[in-house]
């Protein structure tokens, strides 16, 4: 992605261009969220992921409705500005109804010329045939991407899925090591570092995190703990303002984050078989179709062990499959003596005083 | 499933129905003698018939909780499996639209949002969750379900609001999960939903207590194709210039198809319209006095202003003649084989017009523009589908290009008219209007 | 100690109330916000002096709340609104387990506890309706004065319906009503009922079986209040100055504030 003007986009588009020189590297835009990462990897592509770009949006008004939600927007208003020129491809994962039908849009309608790649993940409640069409899936998109990119190797596939399996581990640390409060990180500077994993090669971003675990551990955190869900931290002042208030962000339920990140350790040491341990190995989640009891369950859990006194539901304007989870989760939350706050936001948009106010309130409220 | 319970509803299918449809039939006929709207042609004999189908039904599944298993089922879930293990099914959609065109959007939508749930949510949803919770129905009673049945091959919304009604009532929910068909459907997909199928066999075995009985099944399919078949045919019928009915009307003669597939009351329904269709396009007869202008409607219908725009419409001389939401029921019915039943639902119910990518979209309406003789476009931009509103303001203007069509965009929402402005859309019309009319 | 402040700089008005030891109240003003907060809230601050007889550089402590509370010269300490109106609505009736607030920018929704603590609240989206800025608004489009809207209301035999949710939306109805020569009143009482209908259904989200007050401008409103009783089922406490129940509360805080530190 090139966006001149903000310092985190030129940085991701220096990166971008200097793995493209020194590496070789082929660089596919990736829309959220669940994707087969390491399979990407192992063909020598690097995933750059479209979040939140820090665009205005005015083109993208031609193309959707103002019922749509801003992450959609923003990721087609990226491509609409002319802003992917360095990417090679994009993936369209097969997140909700407005991503699938982005996906057409730009790659139907739009004549861009790059090549479009989908990719359908099986949506629960899970059975056998789940995880056979998970693995055919895989296969599928491995046998497409070889057409453009060249063949899969077998050997670092099964190299870059072992550095998946380690990355996750690395991460599930950080986190750990967050909820007990001795991570030593602002709420600011851990989604900053933890969000490079959209655009970093696990041989650069492993090391980040190896050294921050590797710094001694801070002493207890006394500021009150809370969880926050969504889709992901943006706006970014919520963040600062949490940490304004000295309210510590325990542990998250974010999609872009925790509910991707994190996975059970894989059972098969074969590629494919252990990519799929790891996918059903995932968090509950709204886009997989998960029960809504199952994250429900997940999020106490994590309230538990980082006595978290509430839940900020962070939500993205319009983002259905969240939206519909939302009143069962407060309400099983409320039943377990834990507070919630459900705020609306848009992407790149910042506070405004009432939100201001209500995460003040809340503060004020679990003090 | 209680003895008694089954006696009572076999008495008040046999003899209850009968009896409250023949009282409400004789109601209606009186209410019935009007004199001829300057506007139309002849209203459609057989709409009481449909009246009668659709109250029986509504009026039966009250008696259905605890005689039958019950099933709330997705407008595009392959229910033929169902109906072989003979469920009572309620279609939450139909409901929802039935509650939408008596005005009750607002109401039934606004006891979810009490309860937390978005006003931006898909008011399909809303409505039924507020029915759930209010037990408010224009329908009397709904009979709880003893399953979900769910297929994502129309939205991904239908998946999350099926989980609410499991969680809420703690019964099972079992999704038909249709992959999206972005470029070309694999063989891996088909079998994938094959075996989707044959998981679900054990389960609707357990639920209804019955063996899956394989004649059952193919006697289901058979019916279900041949019903969609004459749907398909009944649609055709408006090809004939002038058109022997409107998209209004087919809007509601939808709901057999909808509702009640695979049963023979439905062919037998659709063969009546069918045949009055073809004596009106002998006699030449139109569904309006003066059909000078043909148009094609996309998204589902803004069920409150069905009656309004029909006559909005027709006081033009403008008569819709196809939409993409009618064909949906018939298009992909080509696939269904009674001898591979699993493959062949597999196929039909995944590449129905919203499990397709838009170049499949635009296509089709290419199509319908030229055997339809289409003049113009109404698209409903719905604000509670995304998969079917998504990509309307590519497809207007590709289709301007591509077949030098105007069409109108109206921001409107399928049933919660809080979401709907009629100066705004007035404007809109009046304008594609001039449009329309600038272009002949 | 000798009196503490408490001001509420809201997007429409700034408010003060100086209190006494006794929790007693010695002064208050209500001053327009305009283009500056952190001039109304120094003329506010001096009205309410003047009003109270009291020299505001003695003043022990002042805690400010409101949009513009981190705007307030010599503000020792800010506290939202929310925990304000509960303490301010508690205070005059102690039976108060949710309290309506229905303010220019936004309306809340509050739970309210023993002592007047917050349990839980709800806020309204982003959009106007449901607001004091929507009556504003439709106020200025039928030419009857704010303060007015209330006795047109009581007086309305029927009632309009207004459907949309959006102001923008419901403005055009309320133009096509008008223009259709619909009686005002009956207009009037329809945009109450809208208001009401926004609000109540965030009230939904929490089970209250104790006293319901209401605060903020919007109180002030007899037609908006009626409606409210009406949907509640039950009657609503009004105090007699809802406006200023904001900067209220923020006074009886500064005041526990000193007392705590006393003790503690």
């Amino acid at each position: 992605m090139i966006m001149n003007g903000h310092p985190e986009a030129r940085a991701r588009r220096d990166y971008i261009l200097e793995q493209k020189r020194g590496f070789g590297r082929r660089v596919i835009g990736v829309f959220p969220a669940y994707y087969p990462r390491e399979l990407l990897l192992s063909m020598n592509i690097l995933p750059v992921e479209i979040w939140d770009p820090p665009l205005e949006s005015s083109h993208a008004n031609a193309h959707l409705q103002s019922y749509i939600c801003s992450v959609v927007k923003q990721g087609l208003e990226l491509i609409l500005q002319g802003k992917c020129r360095d990417l090679d491809a994009f993936l369209f994962p097969h997140t909700c109804d407005s991503i699938q039908n982005l996906a057409s849009i730009v790659n139907d309608y739009l004549g861009i010329e790059k090549p479009c790649y989908f990719f359908y993940h099986p949506k629960a409640p899970y059975k056998e045939s789940s995880r056979w069409y998970y693995i055919k899936q895989l296969e599928d998109l491995a046998l497409r991407l070889e057409k453009q990119f060249g063949p899969l190797n077998h050997h670092e596939f099964k190299k870059k899925v072992e550095q998946g399996e380690d990355l996750r581990r690395t991460i599930g640390e950080l986190y750990r090591r967050r909820a007990e409060g001795t991570l030593g990180l602002s709420n600011v500077e851990f989604y900053r570092i933890l969000r490079q994993v959209e655009y970093l090669h696990p041989d650069d971003f492993l090391p980040v995190l190896t050294a921050i675990l590797k710094r001694p551990p801070d002493r207890k955190s006394k500021g009150l703990a809370v969880i926050v869900s969504g889709i992901l931290p943006n706006p970014p002042e919520v963040l600062e303002h949490l940490d304004r208030l000295g309210i510590n962000v325990a542990d998250d339920d974010f999609l872009s984050c925790s509910r991707r990140l994190l996975a059970r350790p894989a059972i098969s040491t074969v590629p494919f078989e252990a990519m799929a341990d790891s996918y059903f190995g995932m968090q509950p989640c709204c886009t997989k179709g998960s029960a809504i009891e199952d994250r429900l369950k997940s999020i106490l859990d994590k309230a538990k062990s980082s006595s978290a006194k509430g839940v900020i539901f962070q939500m993205v304007k319009f983002c259905e499959p969240e939206l519909f989870d939302v009143p069962i989760l407060v309400e099983g939350l409320k039943a377990e003596g834990l507070a919630t706050l459900v705020i609306d936001t848009e992407l790149n948009q910042g506070m405004s005083g009432q939100l201001v106010t209500r995460l003040e309130a809340f503060a004020e409220m679990i003090g | 499933m209680s003895l008694a319970r089954k006696l009572r509803y076999g008495f008040m299918k046999d003899v209850g129905a009968p009896l409250v449809m023949g009282l409400a039939g004789v109601k209606s006929r009186s209410k019935n003698i009007r004199k001829p709207d300057p506007l139309f042609g002849p209203p459609l004999k057989c709409a009481e018939r449909l009246k009668e189908i659709m109250t029986r039904h509504y009026f039966l599944s009250r008696y259905a909780e605890g005689a039958k298993p019950v099933a709330w089922v997705t407008s595009g879930a392959p229910v033929e499996l169902l109906r072989a293990f003979d469920f009572y099914t309620i279609y939450p959609e139909n409901h929802g639209a039935l509650c939408g065109a008596q005005k009750l959007g607002p109401e039934l939508c606004a006891v979810a949002e009490e309860k937390g749930y978005h006003q931006d949510l898909c008011s399909y949803a809303r409505i039924d969750l507020g029915v759930c919770f209010s037990g408010k129905t224009p329908v009397g009673r709904l009979p709880k379900p003893d399953l979900l049945f769910a297929s994502n091959n129309i939205c991904q919304t239908v998946m999350y609001w099926y989980r609410v009604l499991s969680h809420k009532w703690k019964i099972p929910l079992l999704v038909f999960d249709t992959p999206f068909n972005f470029g070309q459907i694999s063989r891996s997909e088909i079998n994938y939903m094959v075996m989707q199928f044959e998981e679900m066999i054990p389960v609707l075995e357990r639920i209804s207590g019955k063996r899956l009985d394989q004649k059952a099944f193919e006697n289901v399919m058979r019916l279900g194709k041949e019903s969609a078949m004459a749907w398909g045919e009944i649609l055709a019928a408006m090809k004939t210039v002038p058109s022997p009915m409107t998209i209004f009307d087919a809007f509601v003669h939808l709901a057999p198809i909808v509702s009640l597939r695979g049963l023979p009351v439905t062919l037998d329904y659709y063969n009546i319209l069918l045949s009055e269709l073809k004596d009106r396009i002998s006699k030449g007869i139109g569904a309006i006095i003066n059909e000078r202008k043909r148009l094609m409607w996309d998204n589902i219908a803004i069920w409150y202003k069905v009656r309004d725009f029909s006559r909005l419409f027709a006081e033009k001389g403008m008569n819709f003649v196809a939409a993409t939401y009618t064909n949906a029921w018939a298009e992909t019915i080509s696939y269904m084989d009674e001898t591979r039943p699993m493959e062949s639902l597999a196929k039909a119910y995944s590449l129905v017009i919203l499990n397709n990518n838009l170049d499949h979209r635009l296509n089709l309406m290419e199509r319908l523009i030229d055997e339809y003789h289409v003049d113009g476009l109404v698209i409903h931009s719905a604000r509670s589908c995304k998969p079917y509103s998504v990509g309307q303001y590519d497809l207007k203007r590709l289709l301007m290009e591509r077949k030098g069509i105007p069409s109108v965009v109206i921001e409107a929402d399928i049933t919660d008219y809080r979401a709907y402005s009629e100066e705004q859309t007035r404007t809109r019309l009046e304008a594609f209007f001039e449009a329309l009319e600038g272009g002949s | 100690m000798e009196f503490v402040v408490g001001i509420d700089v809201g997007s429409l008005s700034t408010d003060a109330v100086i209190l006494g030891e006794e929790e007693n109240i010695l002064g208050y003003s209500i001053v327009g916000t305009g283009d500056s907060s952190t001039d109304a809230a120094r003329e506010a601050m001096d009205s309410a002096a003047a009003n109270a007889g009291v020299d505001m550089v003695r003043a022990s402590l002042i805690i400010s709340t409101g949009y513009g509370r981190a705007a307030v010269p010599g503000s020792g300490r800010q506290v939202t609104e929310i925990a304000c109106h509960a303490a301010g609505a508690y205070h005059f009736f102690s039976d108060t387990e949710l309290v309506i607030d229905i303010g220019g920018q936004d309306s809340k929704v509050i739970r309210v506890g023993k002592g007047g603590k917050v349990l839980d609240f709800a806020m309204n989206d982003k959009c106007a309706a449901g607001t004091g800025r929507f009556l504003e608004v439709m106020s200025a489009k039928l030419k009857i004065p704010l303060d007015q809207m209330g006795t047109f209301s009581l007086a309305a035999r029927g009632e309009a319906s207004i459907s949309s949710v959006c102001t923008v939306f419901a403005e055009s109805e309320v133009v096509s009503l008008v223009a259709r020569n619909f009686p005002k009143e009956e207009i009037v009482k329809g945009l109450h009922r809208s208001v009401v209908n926004r609000v109540w259904a965030m009230t939904r989200q929490m089970s209250v079986k104790g006293g319901v007050t209401m605060t903020g401008g919007v109180a002030k409103n007899t037609g908006v209040v009626a409606l409210m009783e009406e949907r509640l089922g039950r009657k609503i406490n009004v105090p007699a100055e809802p406006q200023i129940i904001g900067a209220l509360g923020a006074a009886l805080m500064a005041l526990r504030h000193l007392k705590g530190a006393a003790a503690g």
